[in-house]
Parts: structure tokens; sequence; C-alpha cells
């Protein structure tokens, strides 16, 4: 039988899961080596009954993790060819670091101009969304490198907001 | 032979569930709705749900929801009788209600004149001591300077509490234990009170220490008549924000619950309140209530008291507002059962409650026996970022307190909303709770309980069976999106990107 290895992190533990080409109905799959009979039932899309050893679980798919009798459960499918860039890009205490928007909103406030030496934590920008304001810090000391947006501006979820280097 | 309905159209000067709530009941009674919304609500439940609907103008509430002029307006142009503000926007807004009054409009709640009267806290504090009501020692007018705050404190004794006349909603509050406190807290409450409400006024109370939150319902006809419905435990809240409510409370026997009913009574009767409203007390371990404010609409938490009651809250409102006699005495008031309120926010527990505005990519909605959700969401709508994070309120029934917690437990594990952050998890934790189950609550204990890591519940999915589902969903899930044309391609980013998102955050 030919299975496909799926990496998985969750829980911070990386987990190898092996699985047939075909993922409906009766299947046998591998994780971490231990095998596993399954049964596999496919809603609507993102949506699964899974029965292993009886037990019925219903998992839904939610972006970054998967909902099982109403919990969440965080996951990240880990694709080993990018493996090598990562330890490069995570960046230490030295390297330029960005402050992006941790939720859509608006831009209230821009605390620090660019060429402007900041503290470790000192805040940076206060975005507001729903009626509440949240001010973002930097994360390490340094001198601001670039200000990208302005007051006002409607920012999305992970869009740089400034530069520290 | 009835007379003919002095309303026969309704317009719902308001947004999201309480919208839709409202327009329900008009929808039972035969009415015709009339929607208002902003740009960013377009695409909004309130506004499919009704039958007519008129753009206000941009999101922010200030040129929509708040433009009692273009409102007004609307209700003239579509022939709308009489006008429902909801809770929030322009419900407390006396000039609003004067400008309805002038307009020939009803507006659905009291006259401009009760809602001036019991409206500004310092006012409802004089009118609560006309009514000989007890309320928490203090000042019943605005402080003048800082000398006079001085010297109140000193006769009522530390703590005391500061707060906004206008106030509400925990702006402008702050808890001050030494004098030597109280001039820096006097000066920032007023400047926070000045940028919330546009006036600076405030007052001191003396604090009650380790208070329950617990309101009483009135409803008051035009014909001199106001009934009590009962209280509502509010003690559940975070940053002076209600999270739980629950009817009936604990620890209210039937003898407060009189007491405390027809003191609410009186000071409705005192200001010649018409209409629904809310009279908020604290009570403190020793059964002693205290007079706390009036709220002159109907409440977020109005379905709780709806449940144990039987009664339609927006009905009453309506046919009070149509000038008719409530149609029952105090004695008809029985209260059956118990019910809980959990407010479901778009915000993050796991991350310091950051909202959380987007788009619902998935929507399952707890539903069967003794279930009740008011909402204003549906799947495939994105939730703006320009209002309150409120999603819906989910309501369980059940014959007892414990039975109605167990449901509430169970209509949670049926709740899923995807695309966004919710709070779900977090009502989880709460009922858990032993303190929470043995009903030992008071105003401070969610923020102690907060203070306390999150103890990992015992029934987790085994480990391998998550594995095996997430490599079984990411495996299918990105071929059948694309598929459905769901547009969400992407697959989870791994956690070391989601801890660089995340990290200039960390304070």
């Amino acid at each position: 039988m030919n299975l496909k290895t799926i990496w998985i992190e969750t829980d911070g533990k990386r987990r190898r899961v092996e699985l047939p080409e075909d993922t409906q109905g009766a299947i046998e799959c591998l994780v971490d080596g231990v095998a596993l009979s399954a049964d596999v039932h496919t809603a609507a899309a993102g949506e699964i009954s899974l029965i292993v050893a009886g037990r019925q679980w219903h998992c839904l798919l939610d972006g970054d993790a998967i909902v099982i009798n109403g919990r969440r459960y965080g996951f990240a499918v880990d694709d080993p060819r990018s493996l090598r860039g990562r330890a490069g890009a995570a960046g230490g205490a030295t390297g330029p670091r960005s402050i992006k928007a941790p939720m859509p909103g608006r831009v209230v406030r821009v605390l620090v101009n660019e060429g402007d030496e900041v503290a470790e934590h000192q805040g940076v920008v206060i975005i507001e969304a729903m009626k509440m304001q949240n001010e973002l810090k930097s994360p390490r000391a340094g001198r601001i490198a670039r200000v990208a947006v302005a007051v006002d501006a409607t920012v999305d979820s992970g869009e740089v907001l400034v530069v520290v280097e | 032979m009835t007379e003919a309905m002095p309303i026969k159209k309704v317009l719902i000067a308001n947004r999201g569930e309480i919208a839709v709530r409202v327009m329900r009941s008009c929808r039972e009674m035969g009415l015709r709705t009339v929607a208002v919304y902003s740009d960013v609500d377009r695409g909004a439940l309130h506004v499919s749900y009704a039958d007519e609907a008129y753009r206000l103008g941009p999101g922010p509430a200030t040129e929509s929801y708040l433009r009692g002029d273009l409102i007004l307006d609307f209700a003239r142009r579509s022939g709308a009788d009489a006008i429902h503000p909801g809770y929030g926007f322009l419900s407390e807004n006396a000039a609003f209600v004067e400008a309805c009054e002038a307009a020939g409009v009803i507006f659905i709640g009291p006259p401009a004149s009760s809602m001036r009267a019991l409206g500004s806290k310092t006012k409802a504090r004089q009118a609560a001591d006309a009514a000989q009501m007890p309320r928490v020692p203090g000042s019943v007018t605005g402080l003048a300077n800082i000398d006079e705050a001085l010297r109140v404190a000193r006769e009522i004794g530390y703590p005391v509490m500061l707060k906004a006349a206008a106030g509400g909603g925990g702006k402008g509050m702050r808890a001050v234990a030494t004098e030597a406190e109280l001039p820096t807290a006097y000066t920032a409450a007023g400047s926070e009170a000045e940028r919330s409400f546009g006036s600076g006024e405030v007052y001191l109370e003396k604090l009650i220490e380790r208070p329950r939150h617990i309101e009483v319902q009135v409803m008051a006809d035009m014909h001199g008549r106001c009934l009590y419905l009962g209280e509502r435990e509010c003690s559940v809240q975070r940053r002076h924000q209600k999270v739980i409510e629950e009817a009936p409370s604990a620890v209210v026997g039937e003898v407060l619950r009189r007491r405390m009913g027809e003191a609410a009574v009186r000071l409705a009767l005192s200001a010649s309140y018409v209409n629904a409203g809310t009279v908020e007390f604290l009570v403190d371990s020793q059964e002693n209530f205290y007079f706390l404010e009036m709220n002159t609409r109907l409440q977020v938490e109005h379905p709780v008291t709806e449940l144990i009651t039987g009664l339609d809250l927006v009905q009453m409102q309506l046919r009070v507002a149509m000038g008719e006699p409530l149609g029952l005495c105090q004695e008809d008031v029985q209260l059956r059962g118990h019910a809980i309120e959990c407010r479901i926010y778009a915000e993050d527990p796991e991350n310091n409650f950051m909202p959380s505005p987007g788009r619902i990519t998935r929507l399952e909605r707890p539903s069967g026996p003794g279930v009740r959700e008011d909402s204003g969401i549906y799947e495939g709508w994105t939730v703006p970022l320009d209002y309150d994070p409120m999603l819906s309120k989910l309501v369980c029934y059940g014959a007892t307190r414990a039975a109605a917690i167990d449901r509430m437990l169970r209509a949670l594990d049926e709740y899923v909303v995807g695309g966004i952050r919710t709070n779900i998890a977090l009502f989880r934790r709460i009922l858990l709770d032993e303190d929470f189950r043995a009903a030992r609550l008071d105003t401070g204990y969610l923020e102690r309980l907060l203070l306390v890591p999150s103890i990992e519940e015992e029934d987790r999915v085994p480990e391998d069976v998550v594995a095996l589902a997430a490599a079984l969903l990411a495996s299918t899930g990105r071929r059948d999106e694309v598929r459905n044309g769901m547009g969400r391609t992407d697959l989870p980013e791994s956690r070391w990107a989601a801890t660089g998102r995340r990290e200039g955050l960390r304070a």
C-alpha cells in the first residue's frame, strides 16, 4: 500500500501521519509509526466524521485549528522543504523586526517617527477595532527604520505597521 | 371589538442581534418593519430580515446609527409610526426622544422627561432619595472640585469609588483606597469622562466590598401601573462589562425580591416612567441592597427574564407604546425555572481579549431543548470592526440552575464560529468552575478567575486522533475548498510564523 506522509505540528509536538491516497471510508494509517484503523466520512468541505475504535469524533477545519467537540486544537502542516529557510527568517535580537497588525482595524495614533530610537516594549502604534484600542509595542530596542501606516488608515491582520532595526 | 392599532410600521434604529430580536416580535404582531443600516452593514442580518431598509451613511456610528435626524427622516418617508431604539446608540438620548415627540413619531421607550430625571446618575440618585430607596452612601451632585471630593470621601470613609455622572460601561470609574490617591484619580476620572461622554462631571460613592450586581426589570404602562418582572444576577463581569447573566439570582428569596421589586417600582413611578426599564442594585453579603442606577431602555440581557416569566418584553413594549394597559397584575408574574445567558463576543480570550473582526467562514449553531440563540450573524458574513464585538447571545433554560448550567455547557459544545476567534471557551471555563456552580459570585469574581492559569480539561481528544484529523482535513481541505470556490486555500501557517506574527504584541 502506498502511503503519503504529512507532518503535523500540534501542542508543541511534531507528529508523523501516514495516510493512504484515498481517505474516504475505512482506512489504515500510521501515526508516529503506530498503525491505526479509522473510518472517515466527509460531510462537507473541512468537515469530517472520524470513527476510531468505536469512538466518533466530529471534526471541523477552522483556519489554523481543528475543532472537535467544541474544543479548538491549533495545528500547522510542516513542510520539510521550507524548514531550512526558517531559522534565518525567524530573526534574532539583532535583525530588523516588523511590527504587524494583530487584527484588522483602524490606526488611531502613530507614536513614533522614522529615525526615532525606541526602547524594548515601547508603544509604537495604536489600533482600534470594535471600540477597543490596542497599543502595539516594539519587540526590541532600536531605531525606527520605517513607518508604513498613517493615522486613519485601515489595516488588515498581518499588515506591517512599523519596522525596527 | 378591538380599536385600530395606532402602530402599523416600526423603524428599528439599531443593528445586529437586537434589531433582529425586535423585528421578530413586530412580525408576530403583524407590524411592518423598517431597517436602517450603515455602509458596512448592507449585508447584515437585520437588513435582510426587514420589510424595508434605508441607508444611513458610512460605518462610524456618528455618521450612521447616531444620526437621529436621518433616522427621523426615514421614519417619515417610510410612513413608520414608531421607532424602537434597541439598546446603545440613541436609546437613552432624551434629545432624540423629544425630536420624535415633535415629529409625531412614537418613541418606544420612556418619555424624555423620565429619561432626563433618571438618565444621569447624579439625578437618579436624587430621585432615589426622594423615593426612599437605599443607595450607596456618597454625593448626589457632581463634585465641584478636588476639595469637595476630599471632604465627601472623608465623610463616607475609604475605600471610595469615583464615577462619571453620564457614565456607563466602566468608563470614568476609579476605585480609590486612600486619600493620597484621590487627587490623581479625580483628575483622571474627570478627563476620561469628558472624553467618553462629553461631560467631566464625577461623583463619589462608598466602595461596597465584593458586591453582587443584581437588577430588577420593570414595565410601566401609560395608566400609572408598573410591575416588577423579577431580577437578574449580572455579577460575572470583566472590566465592568457583563459577561454572563442569569435569572433568578441564586441569593434572592421571595422577601428580598419583593423589597427590591417594590423599591424599583417606587422609583419608576416617581419619575412617571413608562415602558421597559431596569433598576440596578449592588447587594452585599448581608442582603443589603443599594440603588446603583436605572437603565431607561430594554437591556441586552432581557431574554433571561423572558424565559422565566414566559413574557415577551418587546411585545409588551410595543403594546405599552400603543397606549394599552398592562394585561396582567403583579400576582400574575410568576417565575419558573432558571435561565442563563452568555454574551458571545468576537474576541480572543487566549490573547488578552483582542477583538477579532473578520469573515465568518463556518457557523454551527446550537439548538435543541431549552436553547435560544439571539444572533446577528450568519456564515459568510464579515463582522465589521466599527461596532461592539457582540455576535450573539446564547440563552439556556432549565428547571433548576444546575440544569440550566449543564444545558449551556452542552449548547456551547455545539456552537462553532469559524474564521474569527470568539470567547466561547471562556464560558466553558466559568460554567465548570466550582465557585460559579455554587453561585459564590461578586463583581470581582471573573477578574479573579482569569488571574489563575486555565487548567487543561480532562476530556481532551487523544493526541493521535487530533493529529490524524488534522492530517485528513489538511490533505483534503485544500482540494475541496478550491473546488467549492470558498476562497480560503491557504493551509494553516506553522507555529514559527504564528509566533513571529504575535511578537510585536507582547507587553
